[in-house]
């Protein structure tokens, strides 16, 4: 009970997590694996987005640019240096937190607006040198040849393992958001969402602590890039830095409320699920695009704080397990 | 006030899609459900002293792009196999010699022209709608994608939009092409180039992806090798809507030929700015788009852009080609093709249609030749193939550094000139020997 009363709100992401990544193997179903591949890597992701965005207050379009990055380093490294999955997934989050603390310390000087318009600018700048840069393949991008599967059991085998380490990665991604969300230096990123200046002037060093919250935000989105081009057997540059992935993410993180450690969990299970129960409906397939369009809407209409500031602003007893 | 708008508006939309629910779905969608109709309705066995043929449909599995950039090619290829669907069903499926009917149906779903969605799709439509047979979906980067879970699970791919020739190098023993290799699209283009004007001065503009490039690199050598000076290289990005900038250093280059391009939605924005701009160039070929019935719709701008071509109805294959080839003819003549396609369509068919009727025809002749419907059986008759269609060639490397790659057929090319109507149509300029007009060369200036 203790325990509870102190990680709860730990614990209830981390079941919802555990319960998805359970799920495939419950009911053996190769297509429920892929399925719940698709909403653990969205997990991983808004939950990284969140740090940033929901801790700090800083909007970032481009956040997506971290896992294009790292997905590139890892991929160039598993066919060109032949290094192991695993390392070139450590690769790819130290190298997009590397890329985060430099873009960091340049463009985290600016704010509001001014802030989310150069974070576009750098997922457009990242996407045409990577499209010019031979060495990670230019425009046809880094295309893995099947035996690298082999090393790990063949191509349905490395699916499966690629599926635990999304899950492993997700995971993560949530322990790092509720480790910073229960910290002082948490504290003080939700000191600098509430008013920058003020947070200076009581103590908070801003331009470190935004920066490391940009690190921070960075590396597990790096690592999933990795994963992702992995299974996927190829990556591209405008698969690696699609644009509207980043807003997707924003989306996910209002819709399960920002600032929590649950909030961007359930936007993601919400909206990768949606679109995943639409596009393969026989009702809706035709119109999934539209279905979702208005399902959004009415759900930025209704619930703006998202669901689980919704749900803490209805039940405050539930406030202590919404962390 | 507020509220109550914000009520109506809610209420508004959902009425909406309960409208759009309920209409009936759209044209390619009831080409595709008529073959299970038509399978319904197939009286039983007229011979009463006959056991009655056991019955196997088969299911092909596929993702298309109903929406997203890709949307235009990719639908024209899922019309295409709709129509063999239809006719090789009608026709009451195919007959095994140990009396089992094969007939056929289709599971398929949007991509969206989004890789992160197709793998997670193909799982599905292997291991939940059980598909049998696979066909890709249309664009090369997509097909990349869905190879790895038709390698992992065993299942034969026929490609059509899939030209990059990187997909079939990767180690596979599941993927057979239609297409020729990107790599070989623009070699007929050089070719014609060589006989009209050696010493063009050749511009290369593309869209940088992955199958443009593939067809650049292939290009460039082989520019190189015919003596041509390039006198500009660019990339521009898939997206891009304004090519001023690039038609700017097009002019500075002092190019007389252009050759370039990428998917429709680039290529016909580019091309209409060229005629806007007033360029002025001896030539121009540009990829996919000008291969759309819909390219037309430019215009003027249209006149005299040619494309490479992986079939034209102007210069279709004929059985007499392939007895003097010594191939085995197969399945029908361009003529009942196209008049099929346009009689279920109402449109006239392009290279896509084509491509994705021939994925079809391919896998009927696979398994007649196998007399099976088992996959390692179809596998070793589509490696064994080599056939001649209205279409051209049909012959799969086998070698394991390429397994599947298209090594038979060949391309044409393609212009749009005016009849003497004044009507655009497009007529084949290249091989000379299949041509059905001299090329339009210079471009009459805009």
């Amino acid at each position: 009970m203790k325990l509870w009363n102190k990680y709860s709100g730990l614990i209830v992401p981390v079941i919802v997590v555990l319960a998805l990544a359970i799920w495939p193997i419950i009911t053996g179903k190769p297509a429920n694996r892929e399925t719940a591949f698709t909403i653990l890597k969205a997990i991983a992701l808004a939950t990284s987005l969140n740090i940033l965005l929901g801790y700090t207050g800083y909007v970032s379009f481009g956040h997506i640019v971290f896992y294009g990055f790292g997905g590139y380093v890892g991929l160039f490294l598993l066919t060109e240096k032949n290094w192991s999955l695993g390392a070139a997934i450590l690769a790819g989050g130290v190298a997009s937190g590397i890329l985060a603390y430099l873009l960091g310390s340049a463009i985290l000087r600016l704010r509001g607006a001014y802030f989310a318009l150069a974070t576009i600018g750098v997922n457009e700048a990242m996407r045409s040198f990577i499209t010019n840069f031979e060495l990670f393949g230019a425009s046809t991008g880094i295309t893995l040849n099947f035996s690298v599967y082999k090393a790990y059991g063949g191509a349905a085998q490395a699916l499966q393992t690629s599926f635990y380490i999304g899950a492993g990665l997700a995971l993560l991604a949530l322990i790092i958001s509720y480790l910073v969300r229960t910290s002082k230096f948490g504290l003080g990123l939700l000191a600098i969402r509430e008013n920058e200046d003020a947070a200076e002037v009581m103590g908070v060093v801003a331009p470190r602590a935004k920066t490391w919250a940009y690190v921070l935000s960075a590396i597990v989105p790096g690592m999933i890039g990795v994963l992702f081009f992995f299974k996927n057997g190829n990556v591209e540059p405008h698969d690696a830095f699609p644009l509207n992935a980043s807003i997707e993410l924003l989306v996910m993180v209002m819709l399960g409320g920002q600032g929590t450690v649950l909030g961007p969990i359930l936007g993601a299970f919400a909206y990768q699920g949606m679109r995943g129960y639409l596009v393969t409906s026989p009702i809706f397939k035709n119109i999934q695009l539209s279905v979702s369009g208005v399902l959004l809407l009415l759900i930025v209409l209704f619930i703006p704080a998202g669901v689980v500031g919704w749900l803490r602003h209805r039940i405050p007893s539930l406030r202590k397990v919404l962390a | 006030m507020k509220r109550s708008l914000v009520r109506i508006f809610t209420v508004l939309m959902l009425l909406g899609l309960v409208i759009t629910a309920c209409a009936p779905q759209a044209a390619t969608e009831e080409a595709m459900e008529q073959p299970a109709a038509t399978e319904a309705a197939q009286p039983a066995a007229t011979d009463e002293a006959m056991p009655a043929p056991v019955e196997k449909t088969v299911v092909i599995g596929f993702t298309s792009s109903l929406t997203g950039s890709q949307e235009v090619s990719s639908k024209r290829q899922v019309n295409g196999l709709n129509l063999w669907m239809q006719q090789v069903n009608d026709a009451g499926g195919i007959q095994l010699s140990d009396g089992t009917v094969v007939k056929f149906e289709a599971v398929t779903y949007d991509d969206e022209s989004n890789k992160e969605r197709v793998q997670e799709l193909y799982t599905r439509i292997i291991t939940e709608d059980n598909a049998d047979f696979l066909i890709s979906p249309y664009s090369s980067g997509l097909t990349a994608a869905a190879t790895i879970v038709a390698e992992q699970n065993g299942k034969i791919m026929l490609t059509a939009g899939a030209a990059e020739d990187d997909a079939y190098k990767t180690g596979n023993t599941s993927l057979f092409q239609l297409y020729t290799p990107g790599s070989l699209y623009l070699i007929s283009t050089v070719d014609m180039l060589k006989t009209l004007d050696p010493s063009a001065k050749v511009a290369i503009v593309h869209e940088n992806d992955k199958f443009s490039t593939a067809v650049i690199d292939g290009l460039k050598p082989y520019l190189d090798q015919q003596g041509f000076e390039v006198v500009l290289e660019e990339g521009y990005a898939s997206d891009t809507t304004d090519f001023g900038p690039v038609i700017n250093k097009l002019v500075e280059s002092g190019a007389t030929v252009l050759l370039g391009g990428g998917h429709y939605p680039d290529g016909s924005t580019f091309a209409r700015q060229l005629y806007e701009r007033k360029v002025g160039l001896n030539f121009i070929s540009l990829l996919v788009a000008p291969a759309d019935s819909k390219f037309p719709e430019l215009g003027d701008a249209a006149l005299g852009i040619a494309t490479s071509s992986q079939w034209e109805l102007a210069a279709t294959h004929t059985e007499a080609e392939a007895a003097a080839l010594g191939k085995e003819w197969y399945g029908p003549t361009g003529t009942d093709f196209a008049a099929a396609y346009e009689a279920m369509t109402g449109d006239k068919p392009t290279y896509h249609v084509a491509g994705g009727y021939m994925t079809g025809l391919v896998l009927q002749k696979a398994i007649e030749n196998a007399d099976s419907v088992d996959p390692d059986a179809v596998r070793a008759a589509l490696e064994a193939m080599d056939i001649f269609t209205f279409y051209g060639g049909v012959q799969f490397d086998t070698t394991p550094e390429a397994h599947g790659l298209q090594i038979s057929h060949k391309m044409v090319v393609a212009q749009w000139q005016k009849n003497d109507a004044g009507e655009l149509q497009r007529v084949v300029i290249w091989p000379a020997d299949v041509a059905t007009a001299d090329p339009l060369y210079p471009i009459p200036a805009p």
